[in-house]
């Protein structure tokens, strides 16, 4: 090979893959694509806690090092609320909402992306205590957490409009304390 | 497992035409394709001289804006994020024929598992390193890759709160979000540090950069790269917006598709399932109990404690240990040495370097060579006029497959660097008119080192050097990769034509060179 194809090919090569860096690092892609528009709910809330107590007997005590002889033991647990959704009257989601963690004793999170057309809709969230119970110790475990009160029930009924690719967050406005809309 | 060495193979036939076809481009020193790994170093470099820069300019405060201003600099911003950019996709380019060549040679069980392990967590570093850089511009691709990651992570069952809620629009992003993936941009290329270490932590003289032409070559290309078609800003980041078409770099966001077709589960298990694969090549490529090569070996009663094996292995294998008090006094040297196995790869460099022939793999030591040529010559009694091309059998055109190559007697060696002189001289007065030693360019050794430290006892008289009766115009050295029989042809033509101005070599009887190879005093400098 001559020494002048070998520097023309060497540069086409080094030319070409150079070529094929800049394309790779810019392909086009659409990440949410066939995606009309959003409605996103996402909060957070406290909700009820429900706490199972019982007496450590005596005899339990007198087995436990001074230092850890607590009469009472507790253990708590958030209750479910139920998420219902309806979009011009279509149910769209009803499911339980849990309190996360394994033990079910940390707060309780919404988050879910609802795909729908753009336009106008008419939008209802229901988010309610499920099984509010009276035969366990209830304590709501306030701290500066805003949160829906014991068996109340957050509720949310408007008229939307959503933007064709927007996103409208149906959130938990602490200091209204209730749900509200942004975006769209 | 046959599928695997199949695919194997064919891969390594594939690897072998890019190698050939490069090298005549830019000859074997300068063929990027065999110092893809010291390309990733050299690359690496060139991000943190980069990122420094930019660092210097970005605002937590203000990602996007701030990103938006430095591209906006004609002068040094823009070309400092384009050079930062394209280097980081370079780097996954040199990783991935890096890989690959580790892959089809077989590089990658036994004592190197430890750099196909690193190696692969190397990788994955440096996507998390990417991913977090894309994050830090906070532009649609940014947003999409955050979100991307976010779903991934609240699958794990660890975070009492969904990551992704971070996303969602409901507050501003803080500036700790920011914060963070910034230090965690700037922490994980330590981290990328502390695993090169751990990468190389089981070679000799390890090379971390690339020959100083090949290296500013290629950050020239990338700063021209940058320069012609300059990295562009892109829309930013909107939570209220769905993403849109958007440029997306694949080297990074190439997961993107899987993760949105598969959903978070599906990804973590497609990924989990692909990791443990590449985790588990080092058991899969292994061979046989029974075909796997043996360790090197230490005859204790040859060895005279000279280091040069020590001196030679390339995976720091060989340590030299004190020698037993009484032989001492018997006149035997103080040291000895002594092959650690966990960390012999069997490449046999040790028995080429070893001038009494004490050291080396069973069946490839300095005397078993010399058994096994004597066999040759008795076997194809090489005339005169003829050529024998020593050739290693993983390189050289392929042709130590064959027994002869246009005439030639073709003479198998398993490395370049295995060989041991005394062979070639073996050869020469065993009645052959030269020989013609055919190795794998220096970078493309299996064995690292093993081309580099042949052509040293060729002709820089290195320990175990060819000795000074053989007559140096009946030996000739030349490098050819797999694919180059073309070379390995060209090179024997031009031999020939030398070996026929010369008188007929005459062929001698009863041959023993085993007592002729003694070791010459290494000076006190080397032993320190």
């Amino acid at each position: 090979m001559s020494r002048m194809l070998q520097v023309a090919g060497g540069a086409v090569v080094a030319i070409s893959v150079l070529a094929g860096v800049r394309l790779l690092s810019f392909t086009p892609y659409t990440a949410e694509r066939d995606i009309g528009a959003v409605v996103r709910l996402a909060w957070r809330a406290r909700g009820e806690q429900v706490r199972d107590c019982r007496r450590r007997s005596p005899e339990e005590m007198a087995q436990l090092p001074l230092h850890m002889r607590q009469e009472e033991v507790c253990e708590g647990r958030l209750l479910p609320y139920r998420l219902v959704v309806a979009l011009d009257g279509d149910s769209l989601v009803d499911r339980l909402v849990h309190g996360a963690g394994a033990r079910e004793d940390r707060p309780l999170y919404v988050f879910q992306d609802l795909i729908v057309e753009p336009g106008v809709h008419r939008i209802s969230v229901r988010f309610t205590l499920e099984a509010p119970s009276a035969q366990h110790d209830s304590d709501h475990d306030g701290g500066d957490e805003a949160r829906p009160a014991p068996q109340q029930r957050l509720a949310l009924d408007t008229t939307i409009t959503l933007g064709v690719r927007r996103v409208l967050l149906v959130t938990y406005d602490e200091e209204r304390v209730r749900l509200v809309v942004r975006g769209g | 497992m046959r599928r695997l060495a199949y695919f194997q193979r064919l891969l390594r036939r594939l690897l072998a035409g890019a190698d050939a076809a490069t090298n005549r481009l830019y000859g074997w020193r300068y063929n990027p394709l065999y110092h893809s790994g010291a390309l990733v170093v050299a690359l690496f470099a060139v991000l943190l001289v980069t990122g420094i820069y930019l660092l210097f300019l970005y605002r937590i405060g203000a990602p996007y804006a701030s990103i938006v201003r430095i591209t906006d600099q004609v002068w040094v911003g823009r070309w400092m994020r384009g050079v930062h950019r394209y280097g980081s996709d370079a780097a996954v380019v040199a990783v991935a024929f890096h890989v690959l060549r580790m892959f089809v040679q077989g590089r990658s069980w036994g004592p190197r598992t430890l750099a196909w392990v690193s190696g692969l967590i190397l990788l994955f570093v440096t996507f998390l390193c990417g991913w977090t850089g894309f994050v830090m511009v906070w532009d649609v691709q940014g947003q999409v890759l955050a979100q991307a990651g976010a779903r991934l992570l609240d699958v794990v069952p660890i975070f009492s709160e969904p990551i992704s809620r971070a996303f969602t629009g409901e507050r501003a992003l803080p500036g700790a979000f920011f914060f963070l993936n910034l230090f965690a941009h700037v922490a994980l290329p330590i981290g990328l540090g502390i695993l090169l270490w751990v990468h190389v932590s089981r070679v000799a003289r390890p090379a971390l950069l690339p020959p100083r032409r090949l290296m500013w070559g290629v950050i020239g290309l990338l700063l021209a790269l940058a320069v012609v078609w300059p990295v562009t800003n892109t829309p930013p980041a909107d939570l209220f917006t769905l993403p849109g078409p958007a440029p997306y770099d694949v080297f990074y966001a190439f997961w993107l598709p899987a993760a949105r077709a598969l959903g978070p589960k599906g990804a973590w298990a497609l990924g989990l399932a692909l990791s443990a694969v590449a985790l588990a090549v080092p058991w899969w490529t292994r061979p046989s109990l029974s075909r796997r090569p043996p360790a090197s070996g230490v005859d204790e009663r040859l060895c005279t404690g000279c280091e040069q094996c020590y001196l030679d292995c390339p995976y720091e294998a060989i340590a030299m240990i004190d020698r037993d008090p009484a032989e001492v006094a018997d006149g035997r040297s103080a040291v000895m040495a002594r092959v650690d196995p966990a960390r012999c790869v069997s490449c046999g460099i040790c028995s080429g370097s070893c001038a009494p022939m004490g050291v080396g793999p069973e069946g490839r030591t300095g005397r078993a060579q010399l058994s096994t040529v004597r066999a040759f010559t008795v076997e194809r009694r090489p005339s005169g006029r003829d050529v024998v091309i020593v050739a290693c059998e993983r390189g050289a055109g392929g042709i130590a497959a064959g027994t002869e190559v246009e005439g030639a007697l073709v003479y198998p060696v398993s490395c370049g660097g295995n060989l041991h002189t005394s062979v070639i001289e073996y050869l020469l007065r065993a009645g052959a008119g030269g020989v013609l030693v055919v190795s794998c360019p220096p970078r493309d050794c299996c064995n690292r080192e093993g081309p580099k430290w042949l052509e040293q006892r060729l002709y820089h008289e290195r320990e175990a050097e060819l000795h000074d009766r053989v007559d140096r115009r009946r030996v000739r050295l030349v490098y050819a990769a797999e694919a180059e029989r073309w070379a390995v042809r060209a090179a024997l033509q031009a031999f020939r034509a030398t070996i026929a101005a010369l008188d007929a070599a005459a062929a001698e009887t009863d041959i023993v060179l085993e007592n002729q190879c003694e070791v010459s005093t290494i000076s006190a400098e080397v032993r320190r």
